[in-house]
């Protein structure tokens, strides 16, 4: 296509010489709406300074255990500083105590280095691992033993076994159970029925967690301490002098309901093959014939099941060790049974069903800890203050409360 | 700006302070006992440096207002608002440590993004569209004088049209009207859709108008053509210039509510 003829006035007339003293369209709109923008961001943070509101400069949500404080900024900002105000640990400790961690230790955090605020945290006890293991990943003491591994990295790890089950650590129960007995099919139980006991029958749950065992509610009923035919009742599961008296008061007392049956032959005890006897010839020697038919049934059968009986020099009545069953395996950790309800016990106690020593460790290993509980979105909670505790709780002083319900 | 290899040295530096301050981030996530936070020393240097950048790339704006004061080429700060305005945005991302939940803290990063990603997007277009524009509008004029242009275009054509032709009375009576009918609604109100005519209407013409006329509609179809391409660069304008529309406004916005951001975080 040609072009068109044109002359030089006419080129020169193309140009608008005032083009630019006018604002068009885009440059124009640019400019208000940079101003209109940081005006109404300008209008948000006035309106919120003049009601009194600091809810803008919020860092994000409080915890839920500090939710009330939201509004008040100073109730934890307290601390004047060169400019502003800042949280310290008086403010902390204003409503918590915060027992010392390790007598030891060389290095005490601050609050907030470990309890992050204004993260929306439902728990300020969930502390990241690295609060932990900036000490004890390569642990410092001022002097004195640590006491603990020194090398601690995180739970899936650099984490070593439990104690319980490293080696050279037994089980200090003195109590015989076989457990691989007790979960065989068919065993008699209660009144003579048969019964396939299950874990929760001995070990049941209570409240938050399951109860350490105990005889009279959790081994009574199928091992009676039946002492004499005579008696329905069990002698009370308590020291051997004790049992004694028990046995005494009891035959005592029905010598003097049947007194006939003083003079009666005694015809021997097959339980504890002993042989017949002529008859008494008083009432103090029938007590004391039945008193020792009960005591060696007890002493040689009955307690000698779970019990290991030390008879003394001289002594009629044997020391039974402690049970020492330890009641909390792991000091320094914590673990709920009941959240861990959904799995089967045999799923983490697995030699349970083989156990047949009471020197067998029945605790699940770090590993089997692992399975569920380690790194990742995927896998259950791995961190350390999932199981550990950093205060000392036991030395926790009582808080006296500053505050009023309205002052909140 | 075209984004080319001029570009190398800036890129690479910006690549490089990334990957250092991903590093030292990283350490220092992983190391600190209560998480990456902004009032950390770390952080606030994160924090810092960040808002330092920014406010080194909204000083483009006032470089441009004042262009002869002796600060550095246009183009360095251009290429400068470019890259460390980009770096900026994960230095903040490293100070807040990902975290943004407060109500002004939340503002200020949905700010951020839109004017990255506005950013972004102008730099692409300011890369791909110039050359679009040199080669589809050759006829390119000044944006703000295509009125005063397109008046101009009017008023040559209103002239072709009445300038006197050696020919029979009804072959210049045929002319207007097709001037009337068909060109001068499309002179009158370019951007109308449908205004356009259709390109194959002066070759028709030709047929049936004297040779007398064809310089005539030479001169027409050549300033259809200018509209056309004048319509075209408006277009082409509108995407080079529009994303200023949402990317400015949210800077300036977002420097001053970075600034009350800063000070108010310091004071608790």
């Amino acid at each position: 296509m040609p072009g068109r003829s044109r002359t030089t006035k006419k080129l020169a007339q193309r140009i608008d010489l005032n083009y630019f003293k006018r604002l068009y369209a885009i440059p124009s709109w640019r400019r208000r709406l940079s101003f209109g923008l940081v005006l109404v961001g300008l209008l948000w943070l006035g309106w919120e300074a003049l009601s009194g509101k600091q809810r803008p400069y919020n860092a994000g949500p409080v915890s839920h255990a500090h939710a009330l404080l939201t509004r008040n900024c100073t109730a934890c900002h307290v601390a004047q500083a060169v400019f502003g105000r800042k949280v310290t640990d008086q403010a902390c400790l204003t409503c918590h105590d915060a027992p010392a961690h390790q007598t030891a230790q060389t290095f005490t955090p601050v609050c907030m280095d470990c309890h992050v605020e204004h993260q929306g945290s439902p728990r300020l006890a969930s502390t990241r691992d690295a609060s932990c293991t900036q000490c004890h990943r390569d642990l410092k003491t001022d002097g004195k033993p640590a006491g603990y591994v020194t090398a601690i990295a995180s739970f899936d790890g650099q984490h070593p076994e439990f104690a319980p089950l490293r080696p050279g650590h037994t089980d200090p129960g003195t109590v015989r159970l076989n457990h691989q007995v007790h979960l065989k099919k068919d065993l008699r139980g209660p009144n003579g029925t048969l019964v396939q006991v299950k874990c929760a029958d001995c070990h049941p749950r209570e409240q938050a967690d399951i109860v350490p065992v105990n005889f009279e509610k959790h081994c009574l009923s199928c091992h009676p301490l039946q002492f004499d035919k005579r008696f329905v009742e069990s002698v009370p599961h308590k020291k051997p002098d004790v049992e004694r008296e028990f046995m005494t008061a009891k035959f005592t007392e029905y010598i003097g309901a049947h007194p006939e049956e003083v003079r009666t032959a005694d015809p021997g005890d097959p339980r504890t093959m002993r042989p017949p006897l002529p008859p008494a010839r008083n009432a103090a020697e029938w007590i004391a014939r039945r008193i020792d038919d009960s005591e060696r049934l007890l002493w040689r059968k009955t307690c000698k099941e779970c019990h290991t009986l030390n008879f003394g020099p001289g002594s009629s009545l044997p020391e039974i060790p402690k049970a020492a069953i330890p009641a909390v395996w792991m000091p320094h950790a914590e673990f709920g049974h009941r959240a861990h309800q959904m799995v089967n016990c045999a799923e983490c106690h697995a030699g349970a069903t083989k156990s047949q020593e009471t020197s067998d460790i029945l605790l699940p290993g770090i590993q089997t800890c692992r399975t569920c509980h380690r790194s990742g979105a995927d896998f259950a909670d791995a961190r350390c203050s999932e199981c550990h505790l950093y205060h000392d709780w036991s030395k926790e002083k009582k808080i006296e409360g500053k505050f009023t319900l309205l002052g909140f | 700006m075209r984004i080319d290899r001029t570009h190398r040295a800036w890129a690479t530096a910006t690549i490089i302070a990334l990957v250092f301050a991903s590093i030292v981030y990283i350490a220092y996530a992983v190391r600190s006992p209560g998480g990456p936070r902004g009032g950390t020393a770390l952080g606030l240097t994160f924090g810092i440096a960040g808002y330092a950048l920014m406010l080194y790339a909204g000083l483009l704006g006032a470089r441009k207002k004042v262009p002869v004061w002796r600060i550095g080429r246009a183009q360095t700060w251009m290429r400068g608002h470019l890259w460390l305005g980009l770096l900026s945005f994960p230095l903040i991302l490293f100070h807040g440590g990902f975290a943004f939940r407060g109500p002004l803290t939340a503002v200020l990063m949905i700010l951020f993004f839109i004017v990255i990603v506005s950013g972004v997007a102008g730099a692409a277009f300011q890369h791909y569209l110039p050359r679009i524009m040199l080669s589809e509008v050759p006829m390119e004029t000044i944006y703000e004088e295509i009125p005063h242009v397109r008046e101009q275009l009017r008023d040559e054509a209103d002239e072709l049209v009445m300038a006197g032709v050696e020919a029979e009375y009804d072959d210049k009576v045929m002319l207007r009207e097709m001037y009337q009918e068909k060109i001068r609604p499309f002179l009158e109100t370019p951007d109308k859709p449908g205004a356009e005519p259709p390109a194959e209407i002066f070759d028709s013409l030709r047929v049936v108008i004297p040779a007398a006329f064809h310089p005539v509609l030479d001169d027409l179809e050549n300033i259809c053509e200018e509209e056309r391409q004048l319509n075209r660069q408006i277009r082409l304008y509108r995407w080079l210039h529009a994303w200023l529309l949402i990317h400015v406004p949210s800077s300036i916005a977002l420097l001053v509510l970075g600034g009350v951001h800063a000070v108010m975080a310091l004071r608790y």
